[in-house]
């Protein structure tokens, strides 16, 4: 509703006591418009509505011409760029026939609606996206049609790579199953880094797809986020070390088959090593259990705890009891004392191996599980 | 000089609406009405404030509230909390309930 009334306040106003509400933001002014508030409020509820005010609409569906060009690479990349299609590095010109070679990453239809998304679900409108867009964004990414299938799922997720809050919120995708090895995801040293073409693309396109399928970042108007958020770039693609993990990957322990390729969405605020927390200290009597519940009594409670372990972590966690991630995720969700425990419910602990095994480093962050989709779908 | 070689590219841009993915035609694009008409005063008029469930919505509207008890005491406020998720539609009989019996709503907070 474009003519919708509102005000803008001093923000935020969580955190203030009844004096300062009172005084700093009700009796304060609009920071936009400069108007004291309560008289901007009073206005709203009263000035007679315009003529623009007073006349019903529809969304415009039109997304544009369906190409660009044509013209030389060096204008497109900008006609890209300034239409904010990009995020701002040069990428692959989807020409047609580049498009066309990464539709044959999948026995999808072209046409077929694959998914939705919003910058913040409920609150924007909704955009859809078909196999084909999402094949334009895949190519603009410079990922290959082997990655295709991973690529749609994570579409089909429908869960916005750049949320619209000013959080600046990150995404993660934990990829399981034999796709991994079959287009050459890393999991080994690094895995979390830009060290393979798989993890770097694929982490791209979801952006990408983010911003053009999804009306996502467009600064000011689906994108508020104070810091913002180097994780935006190519999200954290995750690939379980499935092989040096001790326990069951997560897609199996979340009820799929091992023969079957996943991937799973998280969001929140990112995550970060281990070694930022005061907790994390390296003694000869090691307790990684205990230091991961420290981490995560200590951690904010809204989106709960994921814990990226390395697998040298991961086995000593194992060595310490904790033969299944059940019976680490229990330890971890029972709380120190007789009290109500840290978390609202295990859901919110979840554990995942990466990594490589030459040290014993392992990252966190207050990221939930949004959705798991299937890859095998898509292929 | 050589001559730049042209090529043209794909459109990444989706759909500015859902589609439903079962049928062929395009879903109907999205209305909606005018705004409400304003009323000549808020003297003597019952205001619903809404408490959307937005961190520190609860306090701020407290403030409102004391407001309009001090600056306005014709107005008659009415606290009242969403349902639902912070994002979504009251899931209960909310905008009804305004519509019946209050003149005005006032929302808040949006983060």
């Amino acid at each position: 509703m474009p003519n919708l009334r509102f005000t803008f306040v001093k923000s935020p106003v969580w955190g203030k006591t009844a004096e300062q509400l009172q005084h700093d933001v009700i009796q304060g002014v609009d920071p936009v418009t400069g108007k004291p508030v309560m008289q901007e409020i009073v206005d709203e509820l009263t000035t007679p509505l315009s003529p623009e005010d007073s006349i019903t609409r529809t969304i415009p569906q039109s997304a544009g011409p369906d190409r660009f060009g044509p013209d030389d690479a060096e204008s497109l990349q900008r006609i890209f760029m300034e239409k904010r299609m990009t995020d701002y590095l040069p990428i692959v010109l989807p020409t047609e026939e580049r498009v066309e070679a990464m539709l044959k990453g999948t026995s999808r239809k072209p046409d077929e609606v694959a998914g939705h998304m919003s910058p913040t679900p409920g609150v924007y409108e909704n955009w859809s996206y078909t196999v084909r867009q999402i094949a334009v964004n895949a190519v603009m990414a410079g990922a290959d049609p082997q990655y295709f299938p991973v690529i749609l799922a994570i579409a089909a997720a429908g869960t916005e790579a750049i949320s619209s809050s000013d959080n600046s919120f990150a995404n993660a995708v934990v990829i399981n199953g034999p796709i991994r090895d079959q287009i050459g995801l890393n999991y080994d040293i690094g895995a979390l880094g830009p060290f393979s073409h798989a993890n770097a693309t694929i982490g791209r396109s979801y952006t990408l797809l983010s911003i053009n399928g999804g009306n996502c970042g467009k600064v000011g108007e689906t994108y508020m986020g104070v810091i913002g958020n180097p994780m935006n770039y190519a999200n954290i693609i995750i690939a379980e070390n499935e092989k040096l993990s001790p326990w069951q990957p997560f897609s199996v322990r979340h009820g799929h088959k091992p023969e079957e390729s996943v991937v799973s969405v998280f969001q929140g605020w990112g995550l970060v090593s281990a070694k930022n927390s005061k907790y994390a200290v390296w003694s000869r009597d090691m307790n990684f259990a205990q230091e991961l519940k420290n981490i995560a009594n200590d951690q904010d409670q809204l989106f709960g705890i994921v814990a990226v372990l390395s697998p040298a972590v991961a086995d000593y966690v194992k060595s310490e009891g904790y033969d299944s991630v059940e019976k680490l995720t229990d330890f971890l969700y029972q709380s120190q004392d007789e009290s109500t425990p840290h978390f609202r419910s295990k859901a919110q602990i979840n554990i995942l191996v990466t990594g490589s095994s030459n040290n014993l480093y392992w990252d966190y962050g207050g990221m939930f599980l949004a959705r798991s989709v299937s890859v095998d779908e898509w292929r | 000089m050589a001559t730049l070689l042209r090529s043209a590219v794909l459109n990444p841009e989706a759909y500015r609406t859902v589609r439903d993915a079962a049928a062929d035609a395009p879903a109907k694009a999205p209305s909606f009405s005018s705004l409400a008409a304003r009323l000549d005063s808020l003297q003597g008029k019952t205001i619903y404030l809404v408490d959307t469930g937005f961190g520190g919505s609860g306090k701020f509207l407290d403030q409102v509230q004391a407001w309009f008890a001090e600056r306005m005491p014709s107005v008659k406020t009415v606290r009242r909390r969403k349902t639902g998720n912070i994002f979504r539609d009251d899931t209960k009989d909310l905008w009804a309930e305004i519509k019946e019996n209050g003149q005005a709503a006032i929302l808040g907070v949006a983060g």
